[in-house]
């Protein structure tokens, strides 16, 4: 048998006749981003590559050993985009209700809010803002923080500390320092923190050997509430779309996030900082946001919609704001909103108006309050019905609501019959997945039943034998 | 006999009569006759914790079975286990019992459970959450696999007692993953393998792997688990235990278990043409065997090789029966059908709804469709384990059973059907692995490299990992600091990586009959020859007829159709030598084992009518080309040797041999017949000498030409037996191959070449 390093060598021989094209074409773009590459610094060299120095980083060392460490101080007040960041001192306690809500308990998919008394009152110095970037995706053994970046108030200033690993060695030192930072903090401020950042973080704790004892840190995590009110107005929900669009903020030159870990790698491979200088920035940036954010929820939560924070122009973003502010609490600031709403003129027909529509009508369902449930749907099912790919929620709700609470059987019926076409209009366009199949079957059910009922009544003898006569002579009878 | 129902009251009865039958006795080889056997039992061992004697009590089990008791008492002296009995000898006891002890006396004490697939591990939970009633604990036990909901994940992770799952998913999932299962791998005692034979090959390979990480990750966590392994009879049930888990094991076959009366038939189909050496189709006979059974109202399961042959017989013998039974009643069985149908499909066999159910040998394994009557074998499964395992189906602790092996006019099963001898004497296959092959054992370091960085003097299979960790480094797949590697890619290893390889890249088949419907799956490798465009596909006994292939999305659209034939594929290969690492000379041979690189391609399919089986038509298939870069062994003829015979002839002889090595080859390994493949060129272009190549049908080779490259002196000489032991005049499909193919001289001039060729005689 032939020696093993041999075998080796024909097993990458056959890879890279494979894969000799997309090595080319791979390598070129390398030769020309870094063509220049030196020999890098041996890890654990003392001397410090120039663009260290240039970013203002240390190296930083404790019993662990060592890692590198940058440090910037925002002294305050500080505008960030729209917002100043001093403001968060008198806001924080009013994220209250969203640390409530993130910080429950589970109860199979659903998470019980945790009880108030119970949950510590968000203090600005409390607050640890924290951003990590990743050598991979998934929150798998091998993915590693190679940069974490976390910011706190201080009486007078915001300040950021980023730390970063020269290699996988360093990485005790990193997580024993980073301990240090984590005293007197009651949350994480995190963007995807509770199931991403954290998780990572946890894993590398478990990896060095350390086991967690007391309870989770809280968690404040912004994605959640970036979701609850801009899901369906802005484009996508990432960070950097979230501070544009809504606080204000001009990034300017930005390396995206997804290129950190190849930045990284490059880093590792010939010790040029300058490959990272782009990240650094990044994540500096990324975690200013994060107490920027803090400060826009804050002062929506102060009930400053209007004055600190601009109303929404959109009737879809100011129902899902109003909702928000109902589920944390503040039912009269909600009031605000759904009032706006119904002042609301006939809007341009997109399906965009019949979702908050839909919404806010199963909120006045709720309430019992149908009269103005009623209104919406029937808004609603005028929408639906000149649209090309309509929805039959309406239809289905006023068809059950003449079913059950009024008995009238006629309407009802009139109602199925037109979801039913619906359907059928939504199904051409479409390939029929099981679940609307499933859905149809389920409305011809209905309109069965609702014949069956209109039936049984006591219809008033009338010439004309067409269906739709006789249910409109009982109506008019009974 | 049942006077009312015409139906027949027990089965030796129907045996008596079975016997009285001149036109099916004319066809029996061989009638093997094992006797019932007795139950050996010992009393319940004292320290057996008294809340686990009560529920066997209120189970019915006061005594313990000899092999349940020496599993119990080797796994309290610390010893791993390996249980080596056959089906239904209360084997899961074995481990279960010392398990449950260990969580009674330490609640804290976790163990993890591993089948190879997801229907036994259901089976499993059910059995132990029966103990944990009965036993009023609260013992959680959860299987953890594709299917497992996220929100109960956390909750398995952190408070599961016994944690079911599968090599892939430990693999994939929980690995990577073991931060989120501190809880388990600190407190894990005891690590239970079933079905230990199901991990051969390429899979077990794979496997061994898995379990070398699983083993660093509780290092890492300070447990030291034991491992306690149970297995279907096999000839290395010990070797093949610790090759798999890396120690030293105690090996657990002193059955205690009582059995029925057993009863195994050969049965060859008879001669229809004697001098083309043709017999009646093996499928025809089983399909009449089966449906005597059937219409007699025994219990029957009928095993065949392929996808394609269970199709056929399960069509054939819904037909037969459909007046006496509903078509309900017989069903079919194989990889490929959706979960919920085959949930479906086991329940109704123990309710014994189902009468008859037509499988693969996907129901080999120990999946419980509780005990049947009867089992017939269309063709011989290919190894000694696998027909006993497949006849185990058939036999109860009380009352006879009965199989049949129907043998089909390949040389193997002919071989086997004339030479009973050859069966019974011989202890059944070994199970083979390799983990160490080059691309498996370079993929699980990557994985365990994620997992947990790697350190100097760390070891991970046999070869010399620092080479292995110096290269992946040099790959920029790690990063060495001082005398650590630490994963340094972005990518997660574990999902580019699958343990089974015929799994690898499922196609998913589409029936546009009515809507869209997922109606099943082909693995990657079948998918050319299966479901190429054209193809009759055969669902439930239903056929249809491949519409579109979409190769690069892996999705097959099908139409149902009603035609009277079948499809069967060609496939063109071609075969290149990349190195010799090793060779013989011996005589006019010359012997080399190596590398090699074969490509595939589907060229031709040939449209079959049903029931006569005769070619009705054919079509070409545009696929694209396979690569296999593998191992390989091949042995070539001298020029003198080569000077004897003309060209035509030496094709003619070279042909003929292949053919009978193609089906001895794997009886010699115990390997599917499929991971082997064997090619006869006439003049090579490697050493331009007439050739015949084996090859391991799996990138990077598992192990299987080397074997043969050992076995080259007893593999000839058995070709050499079959050859000479055949009945036929100048070559048939039981030995060197049809005339047709070999001409009329096939026979002697295969017989001539290996004689020159030095095989002992």
């Amino acid at each position: 048998m032939s020696g093993l390093k041999e075998r080796l060598e024909r097993l990458r021989q056959t890879a890279r006749a494979a894969e000799a094209s997309r090595e080319a074409e791979a390598q070129a773009e390398r030769d020309g981003d870094s063509g220049a590459a030196v020999a890098g610094t041996q890890p654990g060299e003392d001397r410090l590559h120039p663009g260290f120095r240039r970013l203002g980083v240390t190296e930083e060392t404790n019993e662990a050993g060592s890692f590198l460490l940058r440090r910037i101080v925002y002294p305050l007040p500080y505008k960030h985009g729209r917002c100043g960041l001093e403001e968060l001192f008198g806001v924080a306690p009013l994220l209250h209700p969203v640390a409530c809500r993130q910080n429950g308990i589970r109860r199979g998919s659903r998470r019980v809010p945790a009880d108030p008394g119970e949950t510590p009152v968000p203090q600005a110095a409390g607050l640890l803002f924290l951003d990590t970037e990743t050598t991979g995706l998934g929150v798998g053994a091998g993915n590693v923080p190679f940069m974490i970046g976390i910011g706190r108030y201080t009486d007078r200033a915001f300040v950021v500390e980023q730390t970063l690993i020269r290699h996988p060695g360093e990485e005790r030192a990193m997580l024993t320092w980073l301990l240090t930072r984590f005293q007197g903090v009651t949350h994480l401020v995190t963007y995807n923190g509770r199931s991403f950042d954290w998780p990572v973080l946890a894993n590398r704790f478990i990896l060095n050997g350390w086991r967690r004892s007391g309870p989770e840190p809280g968690h404040l995590d912004f994605l959640h509430p970036a979701r609850a009110l801009w899901k369906n107005t802005l484009p996508t929900c990432r960070l950097g779309t979230v501070e544009e669009e809504r606080l204000g903020i001009v990034r300017g030159e930005d390396v995206p996030g997804s290129l950190a870990p190849e930045l990284y790698m490059r880093f590792l491979s010939d010790g040029n900082a300058e490959h990272l200088s782009g990240v650094y920035v990044h994540n500096e940036k990324d975690v200013l946001t994060l107490a920027a954010l803090a400060v826009h929820f804050g002062h929506l939560l102060a009930g400053r919609l209007g004055d600190a924070v601009p109303v929404p122009d959109d009737a879809e973003e100011r129902f899902r704001t109003g909702a928000w502010l109902e589920q944390h609490g503040r039912s009269e600031d909600a009031m605000r909103m759904y009032d706006l709403l119904a002042a609301e003129p006939e809007p341009a027909e997109d399906g965009s108006e019949i979702g908050w529509r839909l919404a806010l009508a199963a909120r006045y369902k709720r309430l019992g309050n149908l009269e103005s449930a009623l209104a919406l749907w029937q808004q609603a099912a005028a929408f639906a019905e000149s649209s090309r790919l309509p929805r039959i929620e309406a239809h289905l709700e006023l068809a059950m609501y003449y079913e059950h609470k009024t008995k009238d059987y006629g309407l009802a019926l009139r109602y199925a019959n037109t979801a039913l076409e619906l359907t059928v209009r939504r199904l051409s366009a479409f390939r029929a997945s099981s679940a609307a199949q499933e859905e149809k079957a389920r409305l011809v059910r209905r309109i069965d039943r609702l014949k069956r009922k209109l039936d049984r009544r006591p219809v008033v003898p009338d010439t004309a034998g067409s269906e739709v006569e006789a249910i409109w002579g009982w109506r008019q009878n009974g | 006999m049942n006077r009312l129902t015409g139906k027949t009251e027990s089965m030796e009865e129907w045996i008596s009569e079975l016997r009285a039958r001149p036109e099916i006795m004319e066809n029996v080889t061989f009638w093997h006759t094992q006797p019932a056997k007795p139950p050996r039992t010992v009393p319940m061992p004292g320290e057996i914790h008294p809340k686990l004697a009560g529920a066997l009590a209120a189970k019915g089990i006061r005594e313990l079975y000899t092999h349940q008791a020496a599993a119990f008492r080797g796994t309290a002296a610390g010893r791993n286990v390996v249980t080596v009995t056959p089906t239904a000898s209360g084997k899961t006891l074995c481990y279960n019992l010392p398990v449950l002890q260990a969580i009674l006396s330490d609640d804290s004490a976790r163990a993890l459970y591993l089948f190879p697939t997801k229907a036994l591990a259901q089976d499993q939970v059910a059995e132990l959450q029966e103990m944990a009633n009965l036993m009023d604990v609260d013992i959680k036990t959860h299987t953890y696999d594709g299917d497992t909901p996220p929100t109960v994940r956390q909750v398995i992770r952190n408070a599961g007692h016994i944690v079911v799952t599968n090599p892939d998913m430990l693999h994939s999932a929980i690995l990577p993953h073991h931060t989120k299962w501190v809880k388990l791998f600190e407190n894990v005692k005891y690590i239970v393998i079933d079905e230990l034979h199901a991990y051969r090959g390429v899979f077990g390979s794979h496997v061994a792997n898995v379990i070398r990480r699983l083993k660093r990750i509780c290092r890492f966590y300070g447990s030291n688990p034991q491992f306690l392994c149970a297995s279907a009879t096999i000839r290395n049930p010990k070797e093949h235990a610790e090759r798999l888990i890396g120690e030293p094991t105690l090996l657990n076959d002193d059955n205690g278990a009582p059995a029925g009366e057993k009863h195994l038939v050969f049965y060859n189909p008879p001669v229809v043409n004697k001098q083309l050496g043709i017999r009646r189709s093996s499928v025809l006979e089983s399909q009449r065997l089966a449906g005597l059974l059937l219409k007699d109202g025994i219990q029957t399961i009928v095993f065949a090789r392929s996808r394609v042959r269970v199709e056929i017989l399960l069509t054939y013998l819904q037909e037969l029966v459909k007046r006496e039974l509903g078509p309900k009643s017989i069903r079919g069985y194989r990889g490929g059908y959706l979960p919920k149908l085959r949930r479906e499909i086991e329940r109704g066999l123990r309710s014994g709804e189902i009468r008859g159910v037509v499988s693969t040998n996907a129901l080999e394994l120990g999946i419980d469709i509780g005990q049947l009557q009867a089992c017939v074998l269309n063709g011989y499964p290919g190894s000694i384990a696998s027909t006993w395992q497949q006849s185990g189906r058939a036999g109860r602790r009380h009352g006879s059973s009965i199989t049949f092996l129907v043998a089909s006019s390949n040389p193997l099963d002919q071989y086997l059907i004339q030479n009973p001898d050859y069966f019974l004497g011989r202890p059944p296959e070994e199970a083979r692995i390799h983990p160490d092959n080059l691309l498996i054992l370079l993929d699980h370091v990557k994985c365990a490299a994620y997992e947990l960085p790697f350190e100097e003097g760390d070891a991970f299979g046999e070869e010399k990992l620092s080479d292995l960790l110096e290269f992946l480094a040099e790959e920029k797949v790690l990063h060495r600091v001082g005398s650590r590697w630490y994963w340094m890619e972005q990518g997660f290893p574990a999902h580019n990586i699958s343990l089974r390889s015929a799994a690898q890249e499922n196609f998913v088949i589409i029936d546009m009959t009515e809507g869209h419907r997922v109606l099943g799956e082909v693995d990657r490798f079948s998918a050319p020859t299966l479901i190429h465009e054209e193809a009759i596909y055969l669902h439930e006994g239903v056929q249809y007829q491949v519409e579109k292939l979409d190769y690069p999305e892996k999705k097959a659209y099908v139409r149902e159709v009603n035609v009277d034939y079948f499809t069967d594929a060609n496939l063109a290969t071609e075969l290149k030598v990349l190195h010799v690492d090793q060779e013989r000379e011996s005589g006019p041979l010359l012997r080399q084992y190596g590398e090699v690189m074969v490509t595939a391609k589907p060229t031709i399919f040939k449209k079959i009518r049903l029931r006569t089986h005769e070619n009705i038509g054919s079509g070409p298939i545009h696929l694209p080309e396979e690569e296999l870069h593998t191992s390989g062994y091949w042995f070539s003829f001298s020029e003198e040797e080569t000077a004897k015979r003309s060209a035509n002839d030496m094709q003619m002889a070279l042909l003929g041999l292949a053919n009978v090595l193609v089906h001895l080859a794997p009886l010699h390994l115990m390997c599917d017949p499929l991971d082997i493949r064997v090619v006869p060129q006439v003049k090579d272009v490697h050493n331009k000498r007439p050739t015949i190549y084996f090859y391991d049908r799996y990138p990077g080779g598992i192990g299987l030409s080397r074997r043969l490259y050992d076995l080259h002196d007893d593999i000839l000489r058995e070709a050499g037996h079959l050859i000479r032991g055949c009945g036929c005049q100048s070559g048939c499909p039981a030995c060197v191959g049809p005339i047709e193919e070999v001409g009329l001289l096939g026979k002697d001039l295969a017989l001539s070449l290996l004689e020159s060729a030095g095989a002992p005689a």
